[in-house]
């Protein structure tokens, strides 16, 4: 194709989009709004139960809205994911997005997911385990970014050096905790909980959020690429609109939310206690002290940056601004 | 029963279920002597030299080499066959002394004579060749060295030319009778080529098969050394015709 | 001879920049995100940026490579040797091995880390479990293959069987242990770098390239596969020239060294 092929086709889709955008919103339901969701994971857990609702429910039909849910090959795909064009809207922790900002990724975050930072280390139940006998632990990672970020603020609360533990990076954590290979997993409480539980039927040892010593940023957010928010804002509004209402009824109803989530993913590997107990745990996260959902700030964008320069996975901190948008979210 | 018979076969026989591969045989071969065997197909060559190098358990009978019993033992004779089947990894000298690899610790000593008998029989320059690179005739050459060095008197030498061009195989006939006479060792041949069989030898033993047996015996009274010229006189051609009459006479349409 | 060497040596290095060519004009032409796909450069440069950090990760991950392979090496010979001269145990082992082969190494790999830990046993045991196979079809081909005359006139000649074994079966199977050794070379790394993804100890260059991938640092992911890369066509050059060495009369007229006997002309 030559330059100005590509350019008029560019210039043709742009158009196209954008007309089914305004026509979609605008008409409702008659020719309704695709979104392609992407989540963070490679396959579906009970994280997704609001976007599961917002579909099984009708609240997306209702919104105009088409919504469908892409999974990425990995976790550190979802960013590329939507810079490519390949989803519109995608779930990721805020340090991918911070990483990702610090790639040029043209990426903006447009809300919170979870308010509040509930990761850290959690040891088999009955496990003597505290920060004051850490050295010489093995630790689990999952070999995220947010492990990345999160790691360095035990050890440091912990006043050990990196080389005072073993991190372990591996692809599933619950078989080696079990088996004695590592002393602690590391996850957020809605995860870290309920896998253990289910595992041995007894609460595991969790030393979580301002215990562990991580700053107090939430955990995902939902994000899409700068263009997708100049060129589609209605959409964006329409999409947290309806995911709010979503989210709402699915803390209303969560045995039925659940329900809805077993019966669209019955092979997500996950049983239906486990994300009943996910969920559960999850719900708490979701607001902010003033019961508010969704709502960003810039003390938590540069809490975070700073806790990620200071551990080298940032070079430097940009402003807040850089980050996220609370423009498309919402009144409550 | 005279010393002077190096191989001795009594009343040897052999079948193979119902079919009479050899018939009660027996046979003296005199000591350096160079005795060919012709015969069609299935007439019991290469079953007779199987019992010789003590390969097959004859069904009766006795194998005698300097009036000891070796039936059914084995390296007791050189055996050559058909096919070079030298080692592609070894060289020329390495392929010599195979043999006495195969069997013993290799000495210096084997390597010194290898050597000697490479290079007394035209191997000289190729001793460290890969029998990759030689010719037909050379590895068929380097394969009855190889046969040599183990120095067996009694050497079975089953079709070694077949595969051979008509040019090489003259030469090679050639090349062997010197070898042979050199050598002082006992040749027993099989060959199919009624030419070959009269051109070599002392004694040419006619086979035919169902049962196979010897039918003829037939002394070759040609003078040694024998040369092209020999291929064409009267006396050549009268062994070749009683031969080939025993053959035709016999067996076939 | 030289020259042959020279023309592959030179061919090489022209698919190098060929494959470079297009790489960059790819990302280049189309306009490809840097922390989607980075230009070659960018790549090298990323090695280069951070070698003293790499350069143990390649060392540690060679090693994995190397044991590994060497472990599998030699089970996979005693595997075809022992197949070859037990005809039982062979009717019992081949289909046992073939199902070894259909078992995914993913799947494999996070039993493996339960049992064996997260240093070097589970790559060996990955890598061995990929090399030992070709080896032993090979060596067992090798050996099955050997002329049934030749073996017969070993017998004439009145050679024992185990002698018979060393002088003639065992190199007979050298040229077609390479064959297998070769294909195991080529996946020898991978096995390594799928261990080293189920599980690693501190850090290894899966895990460096996991942690740049989650950065979106692309030109990291790709120079950390361009290493990877390295180390298989390396050790894959390696054991080519080993067979080289050890398999002169595929390609020589004569022996290279003269022992006895030089002296005839």
């Amino acid at each position: 194709m030559s330059q100005r092929q590509i350019r008029r086709a560019v210039l043709a889709l742009a158009i196209a989009s954008s007309s089914i955008a305004v026509a979609g919103v605008a008409a409702s339901a008659a020719t309704p709004t695709n979104v392609r969701f992407v989540y963070d994971f490679p396959g579906p857990d009970f994280e997704l139960t609001p976007l599961v609702v917002g579909i099984t429910e009708g609240i997306y039909q209702q919104a105009g809205l088409k919504v469908s849910v892409l999974f990425p090959p990995d976790t550190s795909t979802t960013s590329k994911m939507l810079t490519t064009g390949s989803a519109d809207v995608g779930f990721i922790t805020t340090s991918d997005m911070a990483v990702a900002v610090q790639a040029k990724a043209p990426l903006v975050s447009i809300a919170n997911y979870s308010m509040s930072n509930n990761w850290g280390l959690f040891a088999k139940p009955g496990s003597k385990l505290t920060l004051a006998n850490l050295k010489g632990k093995k630790i689990f990672s999952w070999g995220d970014t947010w492990t990345n970020a999160m790691l360095p603020f035990v050890l440091k609360k912990a006043g050990l050096k990196a080389s005072d533990v073993t991190v372990v990076t591996a692809s599933n954590d619950i078989p080696l905790l079990m088996s004695g290979k590592i002393d602690f997993t590391t996850s957020t409480s809605n995860y870290g909980i309920p896998g253990i539980l289910e595992a041995t039927k007894a609460s595991p040892v969790s030393i979580v959020g301002a215990a562990a010593g991580v700053p107090n940023v939430p955990v995902w957010v939902y994000s899409v690429t700068r263009d997708y928010a100049k060129n589609h804002p209605a959409t964006a509004r329409a999409f947290l609109a309806a995911t709010l209402k979503a989210t709402q009824w699915a803390i209303k109803n969560p045995a039925k939310a659940v329900a809805d989530f077993v019966k669209k993913y019955p092979k997500s590997g996950y049983s239906s206690f486990y994300s009943t107990k996910g969920w559960g745990i999850t719900v708490p996260l979701l607001t902010n002290a003033q019961g508010k959902f969704f709502t960003q700030t810039d003390a938590q964008w540069t809490l975070l940056a700073n806790g990620m320069k200071s551990n080298g996975q940032l070079k430097s901190v940009p402003s807040a601004s850089t980050y996220y948008t609370n423009a498309f979210i919402p009144q409550q | 029963m005279s010393h002077q018979d190096l191989l001795r076969l009594e009343a040897l026989r052999k079948s193979f279920g119902s079919t009479v591969a050899l018939s009660d045989t027996s046979l003296n071969v005199q000591r350096g002597s160079f005795v060919s065997i012709v015969g069609p197909s299935g007439c019991g060559k290469s079953t007779l030299f199987n019992m010789i190098s003590g390969l097959e358990r004859p069904d009766g009978g006795s194998i005698l080499i300097d009036d000891r019993d070796v039936t059914t033992r084995t390296g007791q004779v050189g055996y050559m066959m058909q096919k070079d089947l030298l080692v592609p990894w070894r060289t020329v000298l390495g392929n010599i002394t195979l043999g006495a690899r195969l069997t013993r610790r290799l000495t210096y000593d084997d390597r010194r004579r290898a050597v000697d008998i490479a290079q007394r029989y035209g191997l000289g320059d190729f001793l460290h060749h890969y029998p990759m690179a030689l010719s037909g005739g050379m590895r068929q050459r380097v394969a009855l060295m190889r046969t040599l060095a183990l120095d067996h008197e009694l050497l079975l030498l089953d079709e070694p030319f077949g595969a051979l061009d008509a040019q090489t195989r003259f030469e090679m006939q050639q090349w062997l009778l010197s070898v042979w006479r050199e050598s002082e060792r006992t040749v027993l041949f099989i060959t199919h080529d009624v030419d070959e069989a009269v051109f070599l030898s002392d004694r040419v033993l006619v086979m035919s098969s169902r049962p196979g047996r010897v039918v003829d015996d037939i002394t070759i009274d040609l003078e040694r050394p024998r040369t092209l010229g020999t291929l064409t006189s009267a006396v050549f051609n009268g062994y070749k015709s009683q031969i080939l009459e025993h053959l035709h006479g016999r067996v076939g349409p | 001879m030289k020259s042959r060497l020279l023309r592959n040596v030179l061919g090489s290095l022209l698919s190098f920049v060929l494959v470079m060519g297009i790489w960059q004009a790819i990302v280049v032409w189309g306009q490809v995100a840097p922390y989607i796909a980075p230009r070659p450069l960018d790549a090298f440069r990323a090695i280069s940026g951070d070698w003293s950090t790499l350069w143990p990760l390649t060392l540690w991950t060679l090693r994995e490579t190397v044991y590994g392979f060497l472990a599998g090496a030699v089970l996979g010979v005693v595997f075809g040797i022992v197949m070859h001269k037990i005809a039982m145990l062979q009717r019992v082992l081949y289909p046992i091995l073939i199902v070894t082969q259909a078992i995914p190494i993913v799947a494999l790999a996070a039993p493996l880390v339960l049992m064996l830990g997260f240093n070097l046993g589970p790559k060996i045991v990955i890598v061995a479990w990929i090399v030992f196979f070709p080896v032993t079809v090979n060596v067992l081909d090798g050996l099955t293959h050997v002329d049934g005359d030749l073996l017969t006139l070993a017998r004439v000649l009145g050679a024992r069987r185990w002698r018979t074994f060393l002088v003639i079966e065992v190199p007979a199977a050298i040229a077609p242990l390479f064959s297998g050794l070769k294909i195991g070379a080529t996946y020898a790394v991978t096995g390594a770098i799928i261990g080293e993804m189920a599980a690693s100890s501190g850090s290894s260059l899966a895990l460096y390239q996991h942690n740049a991938n989650a950065n979106l640092n692309a030109a990291a992911v790709y120079g950390t596969t361009l290493i990877m890369t390295a180390i298989g066509i390396s050790w894959f050059l390696l054991i080519v020239s080993l067979e080289f060495w050890a398999t002169p009369w595929r390609r020589r007229v004569t022996a290279r060294r003269r022992r006895i006997g030089g002296k005839h002309k």
